[in-house]
């Protein structure tokens, strides 16, 4: 039982990093990315690929994962960003269907459709890491660790000017906040994080397939984003926390046969999120703090 | 011969695209709502259609008929019972974004209970291929498909320049707060928009049915092309998506000479990264700066 | 960056400007001066081009003909970030408040110019931050959302942040419509305040309250064209541009 618990735990703590670093552009910036799965893919694609070949260094692979998203993402960000909104999202998804593509053919490097198998325990500072409870402690680390890091940035002068370019963009521009700059910044910081959770993810597994990191996922991180709310420090770990016990919850529903099961888990956050945005637009941490502009 | 076979292959696939993209740009163009589950409305009208055509039984217009009554529905409803409510506190284009997509996860899922997650197809003759020429399959569906998207730019051309609600829409794309001025109500206009827009998917979806077979997750994909259509093609131009539709057909079937089916998807993004990073405004529009 | 005195010496220099949409000729020919220390007020009827002249100088939208130089150096085709950091600032007819950020906020992100990713915060920022506030009459609001604010609270936030901005020349888009006497009365006094120590004010303005007690020129606009420049009395009092302004040609 205990095992049970714990591995759950695990999988929340790098649902809620993921969810964290999504909600750091869609909740603070007004960015809108269906590509996070990517991203996540890419964290775990790195550090099985680092750990099987180079090294078995957790501080090794996490400084990788965190460098190639984050120069990944600028170079989605940097075109992308220039124009509308609408075409960010465009562009994030068309970078979630060709990574996934690319997860599922470029073999040499992610295994293909097989993935990676085998990837060898961490080691961090001479100690391996093997048991669940260690993963755990780790993950909620980790998770602390970007809490902090998002406070931080958040109420601090970048924050300050995320949540200025969100409210209006050509004030901001028009006191001198140099938009492109701040939000590829964001997109960036955004994208590290959620490698985090793959690097996790990774060595959690010992095992990386490409069968999470698709659509699917970023659509669940996004729902994850917007029931807990949006533009909340702990928004999204609320929202990862109802979504992941969904399905939990839903077993003990008598009526609903199991095969329906997660159908009826996509249709409650589907619905849960048409809602909340008809009515309670903060999410349900924020509550209904998004007023009409002035 | 093989080219020509996938260009034919193309063109039909491209009439369908262009028809859904316009249906999204004329959405987007008139409303700036990202109708996110306009993929939702091709899911229902292809398995409304399936339901009366192939397990009722009732025949081809009427089910056609309810197919068309179905989008239409969903779409001036969803407008009218979740859009506009969100339109009137607050609005942004998140906010209306998240909806919609909450809107399309649920449709997905409960056609996926109706239905089955899996493969249905109508049977009909007209998807049977016949061999014109040495290696070249053409089914009539290909010239039905071509002939459908003519026929409908024909009457959505009609309707924009001779109808007052026609010519009053095109108003509302063009600048909406100038509407109030004249007296019109861009709400009520709006309802028009969703009604044309969603309708149009309504060929497409048939001939989907007959063709490729229809499962729940089917809107994505046309959720994707409608996206990037209205984008490739312009912002706010019809015409544009329509033709940026044409060209993800013919490009999807066209690379299959050059690449795995796997890329074939890959093609289109690539595509549109290139018109975002070189040609932002698209094939017509001008891309706007915040 | 330091402000030039108030020595009448032109510091923003907009020569033959013009600019049209498409088939809509928005400005023609546009020549006007603003030295230091001065306040010159825009007016005419709607649609005459005052705001998109504001437009064109802070980069929002680039010109179609014609040159605008700051202090020398030419601002056409510069990004409006890098302008607004050359020491000029504006306001807009509609605000664009930063909504949810609250009062002391929106004071605070304008004058944290870098990009960065944590910017120090200094002693003088803390200062100038109260110095606003005060001035503004803000201080018991600094917590509440720009969004909570009534109306006249949001014209002065509106002016607040302009004045945190350090900048030295101000365009400001109606600031002070739809404001009760008393509002305007200590508004009035704020932008005469900064015009004294040296700010160079530029003000497109209707109520002609305000184009008498502050300004020291005023130009007239119609249709896109300058009509006539001169002091408050001299425009105020043609007949000719008060019938224009007015309505009946």
């Amino acid at each position: 039982m205990l095992a049970y618990l714990q591995n759950i735990a695990v999988l929340f703590a790098i649902n809620a990093i993921l969810a964290m670093a999504l909600n750091f552009i869609m909740g603070y910036a007004g960015i809108f990315s269906l590509a996070q799965a990517v991203f996540f893919g890419i964290g775990a694609y790195t550090a099985g690929y680092i750990a099987l070949n180079v090294s078995d260094s957790l501080l090794v692979s996490m400084a990788a994962a965190m460098g190639i998203s984050a120069v990944l993402s600028m170079a989605l960000a940097l075109p992308a960003l220039r124009v509308r909104g609408e075409y960010f999202v465009a562009a994030s998804l068309g970078l979630q269907m060709i990574g996934v593509t690319i997860f599922s053919e470029w073999k040499s490097v992610t295994g293909g459709l097989g993935g990676l198998v085998g990837v060898p325990p961490p080691v961090i500072f001479g100690y391996t890491l093997t048991s669940t409870s260690e993963f755990l402690v780790l993950a909620l680390l980790i998770l602390a660790g970007i809490l902090v890091v998002s406070a931080l940035l958040v109420r601090g002068s970048f924050g300050r000017s995320l949540m200025a370019l969100r409210d209006s963009e050509s004030a901001a521009q028009a006191y001198g906040k140099n938009v492109n700059t701040v939000k590829t910044l964001s997109v960036a910081v955004s994208a590290a994080l959620a490698s985090l959770g793959g690097v996790i993810y990774a060595f959690y597994m010992s095992f990386v397939n490409v069968e999470v990191f698709t659509l699917e996922m970023s659509i669940l991180l996004m729902a994850m984003v917007i029931i807990g709310g949006t533009g909340t420090l702990l928004g999204p770990i609320v929202g990862a926390a109802i979504v992941m016990a969904l399905p939990a919850a839903l077993t003990y529903l008598p009526f609903i046969p199991p095969g329906e099961l997660g159908t009826i888990q996509q249709i409650i956050y589907g619905s849960a999120m048409v809602l909340l945005m008809m009515f309670r637009p903060g999410g349900l941490v924020g509550g209904r703090s998004k007023d009409k502009t002035v | 011969m093989l080219y020509l076979q996938l260009l034919i292959n193309g063109l039909q696939t491209g009439a369908l695209y262009a028809l859904i993209a316009a249906g999204f740009s004329l959405i987007f163009g008139m409303t700036r709502i990202f109708h996110a589950a306009h993929g939702a409305t091709f899911t229902i009208a292809a398995f409304v259609f399936y339901e009366f055509y192939e397990v009722l039984q009732w025949g081809l217009v009427p089910s056609v008929m309810a197919s068309a009554v179905a989008a239409a529905l969903f779409g001036v409803l969803l407008n009218r019972w979740v859009y506009v409510i969100i339109q009137r506190h607050e609005g942004s284009f998140f906010t209306v974004f998240a909806a919609s997509f909450g809107a399309a996860i649920v449709v997905q899922n409960v056609v996926a209970i109706v239905f089955g997650k899996g493969l249905v197809t109508v049977n009909t003759s007209l998807s049977r291929s016949v061999e014109i020429l040495p290696e070249l399959y053409v089914s009539p569906m290909a010239l039905i498909a071509v002939v459908a998207a003519l026929v409908c730019f024909g009457v959505l051309h009609y309707v924009f320049t001779h109808t007052n609600m026609g010519v009053a829409l095109r108003a509302l794309g063009e600048n909406p707060t100038l509407i109030d001025v004249y007296g019109l109500n861009p709400r009520s206009l709006g309802k028009y928009a969703f009604l044309i827009g969603s309708v149009l998917v309504v060929p497409a979806a048939i001939l989907t049915a007959a063709t490729s077979g229809l499962n729940p997750a089917m809107g994505h994909h046309v959720m994707m092309i409608s996206i990037a259509a209205t984008i490739v093609g312009g912002v706010g131009s019809l015409r544009g998506a329509a033709m940026a539709g044409l060209l993800f057909g013919l490009a999807e079937n066209i690379s299959l000479a050059f690449v795995d089916p796997q890329w074939s998807e890959a093609v289109t993004f690539v595509i549109l990264f290139l018109f975002i990073i070189f040609r932002p405004g698209g094939f017509y529009g001008r891309a706007v700066m915040s | 960056m330091t402000m030039p005195q108030h020595d009448e010496k032109v510091l923003l220099e907009i020569r033959n400007l013009s600019k049209n949409f498409g088939g809509l000729q928005a400005i023609s020919d546009v020549t006007l001066d603003l030295p230091a220390g001065v306040i010159t007020t825009l007016v005419g009827p709607n649609g005459a081009g005052k705001t998109t002249i504001f437009n064109l100088v802070t980069g929002h939208i680039t010109p179609s003909s014609g040159t605008i130089h700051w202090l020398g150096e030419p601002l056409m085709g510069i990004a409006p970030w890098r302008i607004a950091r050359k020491g000029i600032a504006r306001t807009f007819q509609d605000l664009r408040l930063f909504s949810h950020m609250t009062v002391a906020e929106n004071i605070q992100t304008v004058m944290e110019r870098s990009s960065w990713l944590w910017q120090r915060q200094t002693q003088d920022m803390t200062e100038k931050l109260e110095q606003v506030l005060q001035e503004t009459g803000l201080i018991d609001k600094r917590n509440a959302r720009a969004v909570d604010l009534a109306y006249a609270e949001r014209k002065f936030l509106s002016l607040a942040r302009i004045m945190a901005s350090d900048s030295f020349l101000w365009l400001l888009d109606e600031p002070a419509s739809g404001l009760d006497p008393r509002s305007f009365d200590r508004f009035v006094e704020l932008l005469k305040t900064y015009a004294q120590r040296g700010v160079t004010i530029c003000i497109i303005e209707h109520n002609l309250d305000i184009v008498i007690r502050l300004s020291d020129t005023v130009a007239f606009l119609d249709q896109g064209h300058i009509l006539a420049q001169g002091s408050s009395d001299e425009i105020l009092k043609d007949p000719h541009l008060a019938a224009i302004y007015f309505g009946d040609r």
